[in-house]
């Protein structure tokens, strides 16, 4: 997977490149925005990481230029401004996910397999299936082996964007922000009380652990090798 | 340079005025001169008539000469004029020097018509009659007394409208002085709670017009103002005394593991709290932005109606798991239906500080209480907790930053929760109240009508 990372410091440069995944090894790195759009222009990236704050051309605008020349390619931007507003601005502008610096390598790395093997048009799937676990989304209804298992409205939700991301890494941050549209830290354990929960109800009755607690980072639902 | 007070949008508009009212005036003269010229002529053609109707009957009485001289005799220089002619047009009696050719009226020059100019009348409106036997009789009255009214009209007009132009200038100066001293009033403490005086409010007059209405409106930007500067003031504050501690501790610690005999175990797990410092660090430093951004933020940008009843339910099913978890029985008594205008991200995070502070605060199993409730038209919610409460004399202290207090100083978190609260509910104009709801805290927010869907 080829990725441009678009920022000027070049320390925190450095720093992503050498903390991205082997697998996403393949990075080229410019240190303005103009020269971010020329670089795009002539070639293909599967993934573009950018600044917000650049010289000559903002990260903000690079991504409008971006997405109004036709581009999709998926865009993480990654700033020191966290508050909603900025965020906010970011995505109207055609972002795909925005991270605050600073940040853990971990949390860029979930972020970026995310991006990258997300499907990016057609309808969402309205059934998903993981191993012996099925979730319909339009009936609402979860079932393993076979059988039916009740869930809370979060739960299903926190259990259908796991599922959205099956075989990945999901970070706290993550589910906070797209399950419980928290763009905040809570000071209790909210992710951890939510996912023992509803671990209990689809894993502990059945053979096989599908959701998996991956120390330091988050969590993954897959089925065991 | 001209005085301030003819530089005022007041005296200009007092100007504005004069030069209208002299218009209006002028009109006003021209049409009171046309409709009085119209009856003084026809009182002048009816005196016209009679006379020649008099003379008629004269006429009939064989004295008609003998009346014209006597009338001429008598009034030599006056306004009548008459002329009695043969059939071959020779004058018989009379003083003009027109000649008739044609029954009925004629308006004529003075001048033309009796050959001397007088000062008073410019025309005579002459009726010509012709007697059957051939002779010519003329009767005439000159217009002198349309013009003498023209002017005594015309004189009154430019006296009255002087007055008026000068009295509507020396108003327009006067309204224009006190408006720029209450103006300059105004401006003058206004300029001084900017350089720091505390002189607040300014007063109007009382009398509750345009002026008072400006000073309660600077009033109300000075005083918003006067809260961002104390604000910026104490974020400093607050970052040199709050952060420089925890920097401080984190340094040491660094220091330390500079020494000699430190094994790599030691140094990891020395690094790895430096890193926690840090994290902790961070997570303060974006607490204290968040509330410097919500405090500092343009009024209601980003609101939205939104269904609070449903951001209650959401944060209750969210915290209801959480709470039983640690022990705490938790019970949500949430009225459908509520709306509210406002910013979701906020109002989830303030609600979810006041439900994470009660479960923070309070011993294994005491209740924990999240209401949403319709009261008489006013809606409340409230986060009621069993805990050991707040004492009343503490309830405004510990809505400030990095109040913390003895109680909880053992407990992680930098005393930020509660001051977010007040900012975002200050930003949606929701009353905070704190209580005692013995024992145990009671937060009320009380939603504002204005807002409420």
């Amino acid at each position: 997977m080829k990725i441009l990372i678009v920022e000027d410091d070049h320390a925190m440069a450095t720093h992503i490149a050498a903390g991205l995944h082997p697998r996403h090894r393949h990075v080229e790195r410019v240190a303005d925005g103009y020269q971010g759009l020329s670089l795009m222009a002539r070639a293909h990236y599967d993934l573009l990481i950018v600044d917000r704050m650049l010289p000559k051309l903002d990260g903000l605008s690079l991504v409008r230029e971006l997405r109004a020349s036709g581009r999709e390619t998926p865009v993480l931007m990654v700033s020191a401004l966290g508050e909603v507003d900025a965020r906010v601005e970011g995505l109207e502008a055609g972002v795909d996910d925005y991270l605050t610096k600073p940040f853990a390598m971990t949390e860029l790395n979930a972020r970026v397999d995310a991006l990258a093997r997300r499907p990016r048009l057609g309808e969402p799937a309205t059934r998903r299936r993981v191993a012996d676990l099925e979730l319909d989304r339009l009936t609402r209804t979860v079932r393993r082996a076979g059988r039916t298992i009740e869930l809370q409205p979060r739960e299903f939700r926190l259990l259908d964007y796991l599922m959205s991301h099956a075989g990945r890494v999901v970070t706290r941050a993550m589910l906070l922000e797209h399950v419980w549209e928290f763009h905040f830290e809570p000071q209790t354990s909210v992710v951890e009380t939510h996912i023992s929960r509803l671990r209990a109800k689809i894993d502990r009755d059945f053979d096989g652990e599908l959701l998996h607690t991956v120390r330091g980072v988050g969590y993954s639902l897959r089925a065991a090798h | 340079m001209r005085s301030p007070v003819l530089r005022t949008a007041a005296f200009r508009m007092a100007l504005w005025q004069a030069a209208l009212f002299a218009l209006a005036g002028a009109a006003l003269l021209g049409i009171v001169w046309l409709r009085i010229n119209d009856y003084a002529q026809d009182e002048l053609r009816g005196k016209v008539a009679t006379e020649m109707a008099s003379l008629r009957q004269a006429d009939a009485d064989g004295t008609l000469v003998m009346q014209l001289r006597q009338r001429l005799a008598a009034l030599p220089a006056g306004p009548d004029y008459y002329l009695l002619t043969d059939a071959q047009q020779r004058v018989m009696a009379g003083n003009l020097r027109y000649r008739p050719t044609a029954v009925g009226w004629h308006v004529l020059p003075l001048l033309g018509a009796i050959g001397k100019d007088n000062s008073d009348a410019d025309r005579v409106h002459l009726y010509v009659a012709h007697f059957p036997d051939g002779r010519w009789l003329v009767v005439g009255r000159d217009n002198r007394s349309v013009v003498e009214l023209g002017e005594v009209l015309s004189d009154s007009f430019i006296d009255v409208g002087a007055l008026a132009i000068v009295l509507v200038l020396l108003g327009g100066g006067w309204a224009s002085w006190r408006y720029l001293r209450r103006i300059d009033t105004l401006g003058a403490r206004a300029e001084r709670v900017l350089e720091g005086a505390q002189e607040l409010p300014l007063v109007g007059s009382g009398h509750g017009d345009e002026l008072d209405r400006l000073a309660a409106r600077l009033n109300r930007l000075l005083e918003r103002m006067q809260v961002l500067m104390e604000g910026m003031r104490q974020v400093s504050n607050d970052i040199a005394h709050d952060l420089r501690t925890p920097l401080a501790r984190t340094r040491q610690r660094l220091e330390a593991s500079l020494a000699d005999g430190m094994d790599a175990p030691c140094l990891r797990q020395a690094i790895g709290e430096a890193v926690g410092d840090i994290d902790d660090l961070l997570a303060t430093f974006r607490a204290l932005l968040r509330i410097a951004s919500v405090e500092a933020r343009q009024r209601h940008s980003g609101f939205e109606m939104i269904d609070l009843s449903a951001l209650f339910e959401d944060v209750a099913e969210t915290y209801r798991p959480v709470a039983e978890d640690s022990d705490h029985p938790f019970e949500a008594h949430i009225a459908a239906g509520q709306r509210l205008h406002g910013d979701r991200a906020l109002l989830t995070q303030m609600l979810v500080n006041l439900v994470e502070n009660a479960l923070h605060h309070t011993p294994m199993r005491s209740r924990l209480r999240l209401e949403l409730q319709v009261q008489a038209d006013a809606v409340i919610g409230r986060v009621t907790d069993r805990g050991p409460g707040i004492p009343p004399e503490s309830h405004a202290q510990v809505l400030k930053r990095f109040v913390r207090l003895d109680s909880s100083r053992n407990l992680p978190g930098a005393g930020l929760g509660l001051a977010l609260v007040a900012a975002i509910s200050d930003l949606h104009g929701i009353g905070l109240v704190l209580g005692d709801a013995m024992p145990g805290l009671m937060v009320e927010l009380h939603f504002p009508r204005a807002r409420l869907g």
